[in-house]
């Protein structure tokens, strides 16, 4: 080579891209890392939320060693999670396997309907249990009633069998859904050439069908095992005495204004989250396979009478039990009290008083979660036009700080922001609406990412190239090629983020002032107070609202909005 | 009014701060003439969609520069660079219709109304396609073959000082290959601007380009007519990528005779088909080269003949081809011999004789092979 560095000819360059993607980095800095950060330093701290540099303290984890109560809620999460991942697999895939395989009527409609539990407010359902199975519950009295000559009660709701319950009809179809997926993509011609081979069906399942679906397993158990781990509004509601980490530190920060042991907890709790995923992502990895296809032939279905009556059967008492809170709420939210086997006072009072009562509220949720959306989709949609097309340095540490808040509780988000922006801090933003935006674009701007990046990874560049060689500019390409093609998939993720802040409660309950409060916080608060009917009604507008939405969606994009669920 | 676009000592190497630099281009200096229809040809990995990239503005360059007539476009964008491109996968927009997609370029250049569809409706009738555009339907329910025009009167609308077609045909099938081939040879010249083409099948680009580059690792190896580089090619990959080829492997007796190794046997070629190194020496290694058709079989051994086995009989219309298996140490691969007739006497698995027809081959030296 004749040419020396010096004379390397540099290609001159269109700024604008630079200048637009300066800003959500600035953002991910200021509003992600920065207070993530500070939380760490905090977890190191003397308990209080002074921030003092120079006192080290490892006193906010020592009481994972000490102090009872927090030795009981670690081992109350663990207990948790862990018995909620298995038990939803042990539901979620014999249902995918019967639903994919088995001849039986209704697919689509198990399909639709095992979804809506987990796009539910999960404390809606924990404070509908309370109505079948608390002290005076319906449910729990008829079964009592029936299994008294036996001598055998039914456990009250409250305590651990109540959010292990809860929990696990709320979180089992991610299970179902991604077990049905990978049962029915499976190559059918696999599983022939196996038969061929002289297996059995067992045999044939055990080590062709199993292993090939373990990567959608192991995923559907981390989604399980995360948000059970994360999870706030059902031990609030039905833990009762028992504590869990989510909810220990809701207590040292409402309770104490101790913002550096909530850091600490909150430090644990990621960290056995970061574990479990590492865990996982290494079994999966083991087990990942490319998957050669040639033709796709249909997969044979089960068609014997008697395996179909099992299968229909067993999916049917599965969604029935989960959804007995959505019929229930709408029932309670018609009647004074529900004492008893049947309610009693038909009324519409608790409808009537919403405009009076809620609508600072029902402002509040939908400006805040509008707002957040929007915002998230902007952020959202430029990160990951970022990382898949100009492919910066350090695009894989992008990739994983905009993730992080996929593995963050709740709580944990809000203990951050608050370590960063409350009290003498130089930007103070305590009890304003901008820190539980701020919280929500943080939490949910992975959900629009994701869905953008993978549009990205599946547009051809040369559709941009094409449009350069054609003499569009970047500003050009970007607003009639790149954004009308990547549209559905920014729409997507943007309803998908609107529908589950909506109905936000674990981090709005740690960052609301009475000026900010939202709905499910009222509904919270009504549910402590004892207001059933009160909360099932503003629970039953939630509920319609989120539905129309995600059925308009569905119309509108003719496609099933399951899949993007099933990716959050 | 069209100008020479000369290549001057391009290099462009990839990551070259990291362990395993790719060095893609190595000072490749070229010149294609104004209206010509040039092929850059070469194996998977040679370069060749680099430096068309290169051309285009996509990829950059280490070193060197790009030149149009006297204007150096080295450092000129893409989107300033009025160039037509045409792309393996079309690239079409499945979110506008076949019209707005042609008319992109002439939007992006916001050209009126009234001339934007005067010039669309002029280039679908150049590429055929009049008749979608009156039904005007979304790109995505076209065949492969209309999708191709569409990408080409996309790149054609502007009138782009030079177009680049980018393995264009890959994704169509054999048959439509071979028909679309013509048709982009019939519209470069009917247009008659600079084309240059991209194709790692010989067959493709010996049949549409007036002249052709062929490439291997970075470098171009030789440029010329497809008869040229069929008949007089520079090395052995050059002589076994442009049609086949067979090599045996043989020591340097004189300037143009060389033994065949394992045998007695002496081979003199024509002075001018003798491309080696001027600094070969006496006794190095070296190969004879010579096409199927400037080999023939013999059932009897003699003068010049050397031994074989018959293993593959085909018989593929104007010739029968015989592939024969030769003693591993004057070649490891198979030979391909093209007779003008079927030998009645010969089976396969029998032994034969193999002989050069007279003045034919090739010397090749021996490390160019690959």
């Amino acid at each position: 080579m004749s040419d020396n560095p010096a004379n390397i000819k540099k290609m001159r360059k269109d700024i604008t891209p630079y200048l637009v993607f300066a800003i959500p980095l600035a953002f991910m800095m200021i509003f992600l890392l920065y207070p993530m950060v500070l939380t760490m330093l905090r977890a190191f701290m003397p308990s209080g939320n002074k921030l003092q540099v120079g006192a080290f303290s490892v006193e906010g984890f020592t009481k994972f060693f000490t102090s009872s109560m927090y030795k009981k809620a670690l081992n109350n999460s663990f207990i948790i999670s862990l018995s909620v991942t298995g038990l939803c697999i042990l539901i979620g895939v014999p249902m995918g396997y019967f639903v994919a395989r088995v001849k039986m009527p209704g697919k689509n409609l198990m399909l639709s309907l095992g979804i809506l539990p987990i796009i539910m407010p999960s404390f809606v359902g924990a404070f509908t249990w309370v109505i079948l199975l608390g002290r005076q519950g319906v449910v729990r009295h008829f079964l009592n009633v029936l299994l008294s000559p036996l001598g055998i009660t039914i456990p009250t709701i409250y305590g651990m069998f109540g959010m292990i319950l809860c929990m696990t009809l709320t979180y089992y179809p991610f299970v179902f859904q991604l077990a049905y997926g990978a049962f029915a993509s499976a190559n059918s011609l696999l599983e022939e050439a196996g038969m061929l081979m002289g297996a059995s069906r067992w045999y044939i399942f055990r080590t062709i069908t199993f292993p090939l679906i373990l990567p959608s397993l192991g995923a559907g158990a981390l989604l399980v095992f995360v948000r059970a781990i994360g999870n706030f509004g059902i031990p609030a509601i039905i833990g009762g005495d028992k504590y869990v980490l989510p909810t220990l530190i809701y207590f040292r920060v409402n309770g104490f204004w101790d913002l550096n042991g909530a850091a600490s907890i909150a430090v644990v709790n990621v960290a056995i989250t970061g574990l479990v995923l590492y865990l996982q992502k290494r079994i999966v990895n083991r087990h990942e396979y490319e998957t050669i296809s040639a033709t796709h032939s249909e997969i044979k279905q089960h068609e014997s009478k008697a395996i179909r009556i099992i299968a229909f059967v067993y999916c049917a008492i599965i969604l029935v039990a989960s959804l007995l809170p959505q019929l229930t709420i709408i029932v309670m939210s018609l009647f004074e009290k529900w004492v008893g086997l049947f309610p009693e006072g038909f009324t519409f009072r608790h409808y009537a008083r919403i405009p009076s009562y809620s609508h600072k509220e029902l402002f509040n949720t939908f400006y805040l979660s509008i707002m957040a959306t929007v915002l998230a989709a902007l952020l959202g949609s430029l990160i990951a036009y970022i990382t898949e097309r100009k492919k910066p340095k350090g695009a894989a540490l992008l990739d994983m700080s905009i993730m992080m808040p996929f593995i963050l509780p709740g709580t944990v988000v809000s203990v951050a922001l608050l370590s960063a922006f409350s009290g003498n801090s130089i930007i103070k933003l305590t009890g304003t609406y901008t820190i539980i935006v701020i919280s929500y674009m943080v939490r949910r701007t992975p959900y629009v990412y994701r869905s953008v990046a993978a549009s990205l990874s599946q547009l051809n560049p040369s559709l941009e190239e094409a449009s350069t060689i054609a003499g569009a500019n970047w500003f050009y390409t970007f607003r009639r090629v790149s954004v009308p093609l990547i549209m559905p998939a920014i729409i997507s993720g943007s309803i998908l983020t609107l529908t589950t802040l909506l109905q936000e409660l674990s981090t709005t309950i740690l960052l609301y002032s009475s000026k900010t409060r939202t709905v499910p916080i009222q509904i919270y608060g009504a549910v402590a107070d004892g207001k059933l009917g009160e909360a099932s009604a503003l629970s039953v507008v939630l509920l319609i609202v989120v539905f129309v939405i995600v059925y308009a969606m569905n119309r509108k994009q003719g496609k099933s909005i399951s899949s993007a669920f099933k990716m959050g | 009014m069209s100008l020479n676009l000369t290549y001057s000592t391009i290099n462009k190497i990839f990551d070259p701060n990291s362990k395993n630099p790719v060095h893609a281009l190595k000072d490749v200096s070229f010149s294609i003439e104004p209206g010509e229809l040039f092929c850059l040809l070469g194996p998977s990995g040679c370069g060749k969609t680099t430096l068309l990239r290169a051309t285009a503005g996509l990829e950059t360059i280490t070193s060197g520069h790009i030149l149009y007539g006297d204007t150096d476009m080295t450092t000129i964008p893409p989107f300033r660079r009025n160039i037509g491109m045409v792309f393996q996968s079309f690239a079409l927009y499945p979110h506008m219709n076949i019209f707005e997609n042609v008319a992109y370029g002439l939007r992006v250049r916001k050209m009126e109304e009234k001339e934007v569809r005067r010039r669309v409706t002029e280039v679908m009738e150049l590429v055929g396609l009049s008749e979608e555009l009156k039904r005007n339907p979304s790109p995505t329910g076209l065949s492969g073959g209309q999708q191709q025009r569409v990408a080409i009167a996309r790149a054609l609308v502007y009138e782009p000082d030079i177009l680049l077609l980018d393995e264009p045909l890959a994704n169509l099938d054999a048959k439509l290959r071979r028909y679309m081939r013509a048709e982009i040879r019939r519209i470069q010249k009917a247009t008659n601007i600079t084309t240059i083409f991209v194709t790692h099948d010989q067959e493709e680009a010996m049949a549409i380009g007036d002249r052709l580059a062929v490439l291997r690792k970075g470098v171009v190896e030789q440029i010329g007519t497809s008869d040229e580089l069929y008949t007089n090619p520079n090395n052995a990959f050059v002589s076994n990528f442009i049609g086949k080829m067979n090599f045996f492997n043989a020591s340097l007796v004189d300037s143009n005779t060389a033994k065949i190794d394992a045998t007695a046997l002496t081979v003199t070629v024509s002075p001018e088909r003798a491309r080696l190194a001027d600094d070969l020496k006496k006794g190095s290694e070296v190969l004879i080269g010579a096409r199927p058709e400037q080999l023939e079989i013999v059932e009897e051994g003699g003068e010049g003949t050397i031994a074989a086995t018959v293993q593959i009989i085909q018989h593929l219309g104007q010739v029968v081809r015989y592939e024969v298996v030769l003693d591993r140490a004057i070649s490891p691969t198979p030979m391909e011999v093209d007779m003008p007739h079927y030998l009645s006497n010969v089976r396969e698995q029998d032994s034969v004789f193999i002989r050069f027809k007279e003045g034919l081959p090739f010397l090749f030296n021996r490390e160019e092979q690959n």
